[in-house]
């Protein structure tokens, strides 16, 4: 268990080294908020487009709606693309891939550390861009306002997120070690298809029914609707178009679906990586180099 | 050493023709990977229609979406395709061949963009067919010759900025990789990928933006298919992507021969991983 959590921390350690040493810390400050609040500020230019077309009809509640489920959904790219970007520059670039895999380090456990220096860098692009909403919109400050945050569902959230958020990069990450040339282009694919099926931008009620059973099949769904509530409340009836199917479901059911949901892709996640590792060493995938 | 005028005009062409036919061989021999690149980027291309829709706008917005997605594959393959395409050579050992041969580097880079062009057109086109049938997108276009026009500089100003990226980045080493990952959301965000910048950002904003190829080619591309009240009108933006195609090229040549020099005198030429 010691070596496992050592090599968890230095693993971790060695993640946090290559996705921030490149900068100076200031530089590497601008690049953290500029990249996440530019996404954001995208969809508030949609949110406004639409408003002007519309002649204010879009209720005001649909911008922190935007805000919020975008900045959450950075964690879940920045997470999911870092572990299997991790198994790409460490095969293709750095090439110690193969090196990590002889060392006495759990091979799984070294990912797990590179995962949680992604989680790191997430969590503080998801705050410094949340931070940033509510400084430049009252609709955000109103939203975050009226019922305060629900610190104690927050972590909830968070802590069953973070584990359903490994398990994901740890499901792309396997499928990397086996793809020489499509792993980097997999997880943004899959990431896309999460953001359309979980309803990040728009409620999923408007979905076709069909699609909203595949979005409902997936944690990130709930995840997502458990962070948007325990920062801004639930729905206000002024905007019943941001009422989707969880509507009216309590903190508690969500939560527990979610547990659930999460227990389902680390079970999967751990036989996949297993499986997968196997493959990629039988077949002399780890030292492959595709030259990209 | 120098060529003779013929011979070197022959070699620049043989150069890009085998550097294009590369990317293009990509085409036929990688086809997972194209289908993951042109599905995939489509159901993404869905979560903003639908943000619209869950909006009420008018039809035509999901149309400036699909029109953005279609065109931002051929700014992804610019940043990744092009920009950091000769620090990714230096990395496989190619780029130090590529100098040691007497092919020349603009041949080189022309055949990278050619070749580039021609794969992202397939996604660009998969992407805006499916869209507009999918969402049913209402294309009104004034001029078909205008729009083909517009795509047309656009793309050679997009390309002569990506050949000006190849040489600046490859002076840089890890940093490359995160510039080129910073310039995807901000650029989206100036060049309106998904909303009318005229109609959103203040006038000065939005001429500065459309410094930026993308800006002046959706703007006018958008005026052409559905007749949307644009940032200038179409023909001086068709003039402004004209001149930016010329002072790319003309810059990215000059920049090429200066970096590419600096990096060999700083032995950066044949250093990897850094």
């Amino acid at each position: 268990m010691r070596e496992q959590l050592r090599t968890l921390r230095l693993a971790a350690w060695l993640g946090w080294q290559l996705e921030t040493n490149w900068a100076s810390p200031w530089l590497f400050a601008i690049y953290m908020v500029i990249k996440p609040v530019t996404g954001s500020l995208m969809l508030v230019c949609m949110f406004y487009a639409a408003r002007y077309a519309t002649g204010g009809k879009v209720p005001a509640e649909f911008l922190p709606y935007l805000y919020v489920s975008n900045a959450c959904f950075g964690l879940v790219g920045t997470v999911t693309f870092g572990l299997s970007y991790a198994v790409i520059t460490d095969r293709e670039r750095y090439r110690m891939l193969k090196y990590v895999f002889l060392s006495p380090a759990h091979f799984q456990t070294y990912f797990a550390g590179r995962g949680l220096a992604r989680v790191a860098e997430g969590t503080v692009g998801a705050v410094l861009n949340i931070a940033v909403g509510l400084l430049l919109f009252s609709d955000m400050r109103q939203a975050l306002g009226t019922t305060g945050i629900d610190w104690l569902w927050l972590a909830v959230f968070l802590a069953v997120g973070v584990v359903m958020l490994w398990a994901a990069g740890m499901i792309l990450a396997g499928a990397c070690l086996n793809l020489s040339r499509n792993g980097m282009f997999l997880s943004e694919g899959i990431s896309g298809v999460v953001y359309l099926l979980s309803g990040v931008v728009f409620p999923i009620g408007v979905l076709p029914v069909w699609v909203q059973w595949v979005g409902l099949s997936l944690p990130t769904t709930y995840w997502l609707e458990g962070m948007r509530r325990a920062l801004m409340g639930p729905v206000p009836d002024s905007a019943p178009i941001l009422r989707g199917p969880l509507a009216t479901w309590s903190n508690p059911e969500l939560a527990l679906t979610l547990l659930l949901t999460t227990a389902a892709l680390v079970a999967f996640a751990l036989w996949f990586w297993r499986w997968n590792e196997r493959r990629a060493w039988r077949l002399g995938k780890l030292e492959e180099n595709a030259g990209v | 050493m120098s060529e003779p005028p013929v011979h070197a005009v022959r070699l620049f062409f043989a150069a890009a023709l085998a550097r294009s036919y590369a990317r293009v061989a990509w085409l036929f021999r990688s086809r997972t990977w194209m289908v993951q690149e042109t599905v995939l980027p489509v159901l993404g291309v869905c979560a903003f229609a639908y943000s619209y829709r869950a909006m009420a706008a008018p039809p035509e917005y999901t149309g400036l979406v699909v029109l953005g997605a279609s065109m931002t594959t051929f700014w992804l393959n610019v940043l990744w395709g092009m920009g950091a395409a000769l620090y990714w050579e230096r990395d496989s050992g190619n780029l130090e061949l590529f100098v040691m041969s007497p092919a020349p580097m603009m041949g080189v880079l022309t055949g990278m963009a050619l070749g580039g062009m021609t794969t992202t057109l397939v996604r660009a086109t998969v992407i805006a067919v499916a869209g507009v049938l999918m969402f049913d997108v209402p294309i009104q276009p004034t001029s078909w010759t205008l729009l083909g026009l517009v795509f047309f500089l656009t793309l050679a100003a997009l390309y002569g900025l990506g050949m000006m990226f190849a040489s600046v980045f490859l002076r840089w080493g890890r940093e490359a990789w995160h510039l080129v990952n910073l310039l995807q959301e901000p650029v989206y965000l100036l060049t309106g990928t998904n909303f009318p910048v005229g109609a959103i950002f203040p006038k000065a904003v939005a001429a500065a933006a459309t410094l930026i190829p993308l800006t002046a080619g959706l703007d006018a591309m958008r005026q052409v298919l559905f007749r949307t009240p644009g940032i200038f009108d179409v023909w001086l933006e068709v003039a402004l992507l004209a001149v930016l195609s010329v002072v790319f090229f003309v810059c990215a040549r000059w920049l090429l021969a200066r970096l590419e020099r600096r990096a060999a005198e700083e032995g950066k030429l044949t250093v990897r991983w850094q």
